[in-house]
């Protein structure tokens, strides 16, 4: 099982740096990280990455579909899919190898975006612990975003389709926090608990709420466990 | 080695596989026919694992498909309608990541790898871009692809759709070359590949087992059975039909020449030859050609899948086997 999702995992992440599209998500992330990261020193004033990881974060929304998106669906149009299915590997293996792949894709852009807290550090004296929890909460975003890009992937056989399936399924997750206008106050709290950005509150104080921790191993475990179970129910239609 | 027993297949209401039962021998190489959409490929996916049947068994080196997954996947190599190839990926990459897939990992994939290639006939390919090479030699990637992990039961679905004639007889050669110490099933709608590399052919039709045995009992299901040609000058065809033995005799129009010589074909049980062309002297006519010839391969196709639904390449006659000249 290990050695199998090494072998995905290489393989995937081989795809990722031949291909142009990686290079195009890698570059548009970071020109986004570049101006929110000017954006927010220049109005707060502070010396620290609050505004740009928070806006991160949506981004992610958007941009992470569009690294999943060919998983699955390129593996059945291109006929690979067949021969990943009749190697003697578990799917679990397939489905964790490939999310695993774009994790690190993400956690590579992320150290991109490593200049950002040294520029900080020379001009002035930000809070270490904090950048490394926010981080951390940016890593979980990925996670749990990735997992429901797979699972869109899993869905069709077309990419395109795939990547706007995954922005689709991921809307909901962010459009919550505008809860109050569709729903009154007394039901916009609990609504908002399913929403991404007010787990990523304590990550952004420097805390690691157990709560919310868990609250991102969930999202990414279902989506995971939702596309292992669409690949294993499309084998019987 | 290769068990299938009633296996039937259904997507939502279409019934592409129904009751089809076979099985081959260890190190047999046997061809899997039938015209486009019989079946074939489906029956293939289940006997890999790829796609599960709606009903039936099938068991590889005795392990059950359905419940022994990755034992029978250990055992099989297949090699799909078009080679699974990541287009992005060079020959060296791919089988490598094929052969770790498959559990042949460190050292031994890489003599792995450059075993099969040397096999093969990629020796030196390894760094060309799979979506740059011709369809021919994405085929013998193909093939390597499915022989890394050296297993006993090899599944080829149209190894040689789609290449010209040089690379036909390529491929064919290197899996004549496996037959001998594998075994293979191989499917196609080219009849004359299961004439020379298959001693044995199933045949299905519409997802139905239509027939199965040696070529030459599949030859014996065509209607017409052998015939003989005759090519006369100065004798009728009513004549000639008062020779022993001839049951039904007809002209062929397309060899019918300006030169005034005409073609039949002789409908017999017996050989009939010798007594045609005393007729023929009888008569006071000529003959220059006559010939027995056997029912063909697709003769007997034909006749066993119907007329319907029948798509197939027409092969050139063969020389003739057995020619007297008079």
């Amino acid at each position: 099982m290990i050695g199998a999702t090494w072998t995905i995992w290489k393989k995937e992440m081989r795809c990722y740096l031949v291909s142009p599209l990686a290079y195009v998500f890698l570059a548009a992330f970071l020109f986004l990280s570049g101006l929110f990261f000017y954006l927010g020193v220049t109005l707060t004033g502070e010396a620290s990455l609050r505004v740009l990881l928070a806006n991160l974060a949506v981004t992610q929304l958007f941009v992470l579909p569009m690294l999943t998106m060919r998983h699955f669906a390129e593996e059945r149009r291109q006929g690979t899919l067949e021969l990943l299915f009749t190697a003697p590997v578990p799917l679990g293996a397939i489905v964790f190898g490939k999310w695993l792949s774009s994790v690190s894709l993400c956690g590579l852009m992320f150290l991109g975006t490593a200049v950002f807290p040294a520029i900080l550090a020379y001009y002035g004296n930000p809070d270490w612990g904090i950048m490394a929890t926010s981080y951390l909460g940016l890593l979980a975003v990925a996670c749990g975003f990735c997992a429901a890009g797979l699972f869109a992937s899993s869905l069709t056989d077309d990419q395109v389709a795939a990547g706007l399936l995954g922005i689709v399924i991921l809307l909901p997750f962010w459009l919550v926090h505008q809860a109050e206008a569709l729903v009154g106050d007394d039901w916009a709290d609990s609504v908002k608990k399913f929403g991404v950005l007010v787990h990523l509150e304590s990550f952004e104080r420097g805390v690691l709420d157990s709560a919310d921790v868990l609250y991102f191993v969930a999202f990414t475990f279902i989506f995971l466990f939702l596309t292992f179970r669409s690949l294993e129910s499309r084998r019987w239609r | 080695m290769v068990e299938a027993i009633s296996l039937s297949k259904s997507f939502g209401p279409t019934v592409a596989l129904q009751d089809v039962s076979f099985t081959v021998g260890k190190g047999e190489i046997v061809g899997f026919l039938g015209p486009n959409g019989a079946g074939k490929t489906t029956t293939m996916r289940i006997l890999t694992g790829y796609i599960p049947a709606s009903g039936g068994e099938a068991r590889i080196a005795g392990f059950d498909v359905f419940d022994q997954p990755m034992e029978v996947k250990r055992r099989v190599g297949y090699l799909p309608e078009s080679p699974p190839l990541y287009p992005e990926l060079s020959v060296g990459e791919y089988l490598k990541f094929v052969a770790e897939l498959r559990g042949v990992r460190g050292r031994a994939c890489s003599l792995r790898v450059g075993a099969v290639m040397e096999q093969i006939g990629l020796k030196g390919w390894e760094g060309r871009i799979l979506g740059s090479l011709s369809k021919g030699y994405r085929q013998r990637v193909g093939l390597a692809q499915a022989l890394l992990h050296d297993p006993p039961v090899l599944i080829l679905d149209e190894p040689t759709s789609g290449l010209d004639p040089t690379q036909m007889v390529g491929i064919r050669a290197l899996i004549r070359d496996l037959a001998a110490d594998h075994t293979v099933i191989l499917s196609t709608h080219v009849l004359s590949e299961v004439e020379t590399l298959c001693p044995r052919a199933v045949v299905i039709g519409r997802g139905r087992m239509l027939a199965q045995g040696t070529l030459a009992e599949l030859k014996a299901h065509a209607k017409r059975g052998s015939w003989t040609l005759i090519e006369v000058q100065g004798i009728t065809a009513r004549d000639l039909a008062d020779a022993d033995g001839v049951e039904q005799i007809e002209p062929i129009p397309t060899t019918l020449q300006s030169d005034g010589w005409t073609s039949y074909r002789v409908t017999s049980r017996i050989d009939v030859r010798e007594a045609l062309i005393k007729r023929v002297h009888a008569a006071n006519g000529r003959v220059r050609a006559v010939e027995a010839r056997m029912a063909t391969l697709e003769e007997a196709f034909v006749d066993i899948v119907g007329e319907e639904g029948v798509t197939l390449g027409r092969r050139p006659d063969p020389p003739p086997a057995d020619g007297v000249q008079a």
